[in-house]
């Protein structure tokens, strides 16, 4: 088993590549397990036609902690999870994300025999609860999805310092285009600065967010698309990576002279 | 300095100030345990403290409506004339807002909110809290607010300075026999000696501390030598629940016919009454000086002396200040609850044994 969580900056398109990544892993015949920490619960949308599943929060919140019962079959049998969480502006969604995946419980993944558990959490890593699928125990390696836009890579290497100082193996960077010169040169320039590599990139598609608006991954909506081949391909690459390693945190300036230098 | 030995709580300090306000009922919007001893404790001196019991769902999707519903419920049972409400650490990081749920209960006119963090800082920040909210509330006036608040700051400098604050680490300690210094004392009443006694008590603990200048002044009547009284006693300071403790106290003092000759302030000015107790003996005679309550706000004097205080980790740092004896009365918070005289304290106890008054 295998299990993954993918970072990155808020809305840089986390979670349509964790539920494409999911659906076409399964298609390849792999038991897929996807893990929404985030407290809006839009991981696993695209796996139920827009239909939202019941949340472990909520379902704790009803005394239901049975891990079998928390679990909903999605697309393409993809087996989802939302964490849910509170409202916007009251509780605590940090603490939410470490009550779920507690009662989750990581050995039930192992009983069910899961090939691959991706664990898809929210942008902005505000305090140590959505650290949670970082910690050991849970992903073996973290993926960090970016764009080449400065911004996005500011949010990366942030991202990049906690891994750095909780001591986590980065897998790689998942590229995901906004269509800028030189994109791939300038994520790959950075990964190598912070000692990694960028694994695969994903364009910018009408084809996503087409999918998106019926519900739906783009396997499910375009079956034959290409693009489902590049998701496959990425998935495959994270299978089979023995590279991952802690990364190490690059400064300000030198990501500003990156992607100035290569315009 | 990051200081090892665990201190006093501010959660706790809201609660006892609250106490001191005549608050009817104190509603602690925190975990079942938060507070539990001096909830306890306050229990029994009168004002009821209850809790919205937060679980770890609360905390994941905030309480609001259980403390809305606590408050109605605490109203609905005890019929309260003005109700607390006091943040613990739980309730504050996920930023309740309580303000708002007390406006939703229905209970704004008697119910008021005291915005402290759980246990983090120093426990005067707790009172100080808690005043400013009753200030704000209409319950006392900035005049009284800001001596109060003078008080507490001034409370938190004696702990760092010359308290268990002081040192990284401070070992308790029960400190001296008891049977020893009451033989000491009594041996210098004997031997016709002066015994200076200052009460420097901190609030409530006064019932208690009071029993020791009362046993050395019956063991002086049977056996000679003479006592200063020095007591920061006054009636005329604080709010009117800590006048009250000082009035029960000197009316026991009077039925036993004790008189003080010098009040040193109120039973809330112990961080500078002290002060004025020694300024007073200054140009007075003599041989022992016994000083119970909160002897670390004394300063400290080239005298014979002993020191009473009221934890088992003040004794070092006394001990340290050059005192002679120092012993603690353990159970100072514990023995005061509901009193309206002064309680038995060991020492006084010890004394009265040895000297069969
Ligand atoms: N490669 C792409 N091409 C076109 N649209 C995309 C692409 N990737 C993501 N999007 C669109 O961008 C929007 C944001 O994506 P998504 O919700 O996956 O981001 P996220 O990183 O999960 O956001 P959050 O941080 O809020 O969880 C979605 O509407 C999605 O359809
Ligand atoms: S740590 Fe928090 S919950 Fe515990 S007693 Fe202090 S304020 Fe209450
Ligand atoms: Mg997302």
């Amino acid at each position: 088993m295998k299990q993954i969580a993918i970072y990155g900056k808020g809305g840089i398109g986390k979670s349509s590549i964790s539920s494409n990544l999911s659906v076409n892993l399964a298609s390849n015949g792999l038991e897929v397990l996807l893990v929404g920490c985030d407290p809006k619960s839009d991981s696993a949308i695209n796996l139920f036609g827009g239909r939202r599943i019941d949340t472990v929060l909520d379902l704790y919140k009803k005394g239901v902690t049975d891990p079998d019962k928390l679990v909903f079959e999605g697309f393409n049998g993809v087996k989802a999870v939302e964490v849910g969480g509170p409202a916007a502006g009251v509780g605590c969604a940090g603490r939410g994300i470490l009550v779920a995946l507690k009662t989750l419980n990581k050995d039930y993944y192992l009983e069910k025999g899961f090939d691959v558990v991706i664990y898809d959490v929210p942008g902005d890593v505000v305090c140590g609860g959505f650290a949670g699928p970082a910690r050991e125990g849970y992903a073996d390696e973290i993926y960090i999805v970016t764009s080449g836009e400065y911004l996005s890579i500011y949010a990366a290497n942030n991202i990049v310092k906690g891994l750095f100082n909780l001591n986590v193996k980065l897998g790689g960077i998942i590229g995901n285009m906004r269509g800028i010169t030189n994109e791939v040169e300038k994520i790959e320039l950075y990964a190598k600065e912070i000692d990694s590599s960028l694994i695969g990139a994903i364009e910018r598609n009408h084809k996503i967010h087409e999918s998106e608006i019926e519900g739906k991954t783009v396997l499910e909506k375009y079956p034959n698309d290409p693009l489902n081949l590049k998701f496959k391909d990425i998935g495959s690459k994270i299978l089979q990576n023995k590279k991952a390693k802690v990364p190490t945190p690059t400064v300000d300036e030198k990501i500003r002279s990156i992607l100035g230098g290569v315009y | 300095m990051n200081i090892l030995t665990p201190r006093p709580n501010p959660i706790v300090a809201a609660l006892y100030t609250l106490r001191d306000l005549d608050v009817d009922v104190a509603v602690l919007h925190g975990p079942s345990g938060c507070g539990f001893r001096a909830a306890r404790l306050l229990e029994e001196d009168g004002m009821k403290v209850v809790t919205t019991s937060m679980s770890e769902e609360d905390l994941i999707f905030g309480a609001s409506d259980k403390l809305i519903e606590v408050l109605k419920e605490v109203d609905d049972l005890f019929s309260p004339n003005l109700i607390g409400v006091v943040g613990s650490c739980v309730s504050m990081i996920i930023g309740e807002n309580v303000k708002k749920a007390i406006i939703d209960s229905g209970l704004s006119d008697k119910a008021f909110f005291i915005e402290i963090h759980g246990c983090m800082g120093a426990n005067t920040r707790g009172a100080i809290e808690t005043l400013k909210a009753a200030r704000d509330f209409g319950l006392i006036d900035e005049r009284e607010f800001k001596r109060q608040e003078k008080m507490l700051l001034l409370a938190t400098e004696v702990e760092l300075n010359r308290g268990m604050a002081k040192l990284k680490y401070t070992r308790p300690s029960r400190g001296a026999d008891l049977k020893t210094v009451a033989e000491y004392i009594i041996n210098q009443l004997k031997e016709n000696k002066k015994i200076a006694v200052i009460l420097n008590a901190k609030k409530e603990t006064a019932y208690l501390f009071a029993d020791i200048p009362l046993a050395i002044n019956l063991a002086s009547k049977k056996y000679g030598g003479s006592v200063i009284n020095i007591a920061n006693l006054s009636t005329d300071i604080g709010l009117s629940r800590i006048r009250r403790y000082a009035k029960d106290i000197i009316n026991d003092f009077e039925s036993n016919g004790i008189s003080i000759d010098y009040i040193s302030g109120g039973v809330d000015e112990y961080p500078i009454s002290g002060k004025k107790a020694i300024e007073y003996l200054e140009n007075k005679e003599f041989d022992l000086l016994v000083a119970v309550g909160i002897p670390q706000a004394l300063p400290t004097i080239k005298k014979d002396s002993i020191a009473v205080t009221n934890g088992p980790r003040e004794v070092h740092p006394l001990e340290d200040a050059g005192y002679k004896y120092v012993t603690v009365e353990i159970a100072s918070h514990s023995t005061v609850m509901g009193t309206r005289e002064i309680v038995l304290s060991e020492l006084g106890e010890v004394i009265r044994n040895i000297a069969g008054t």
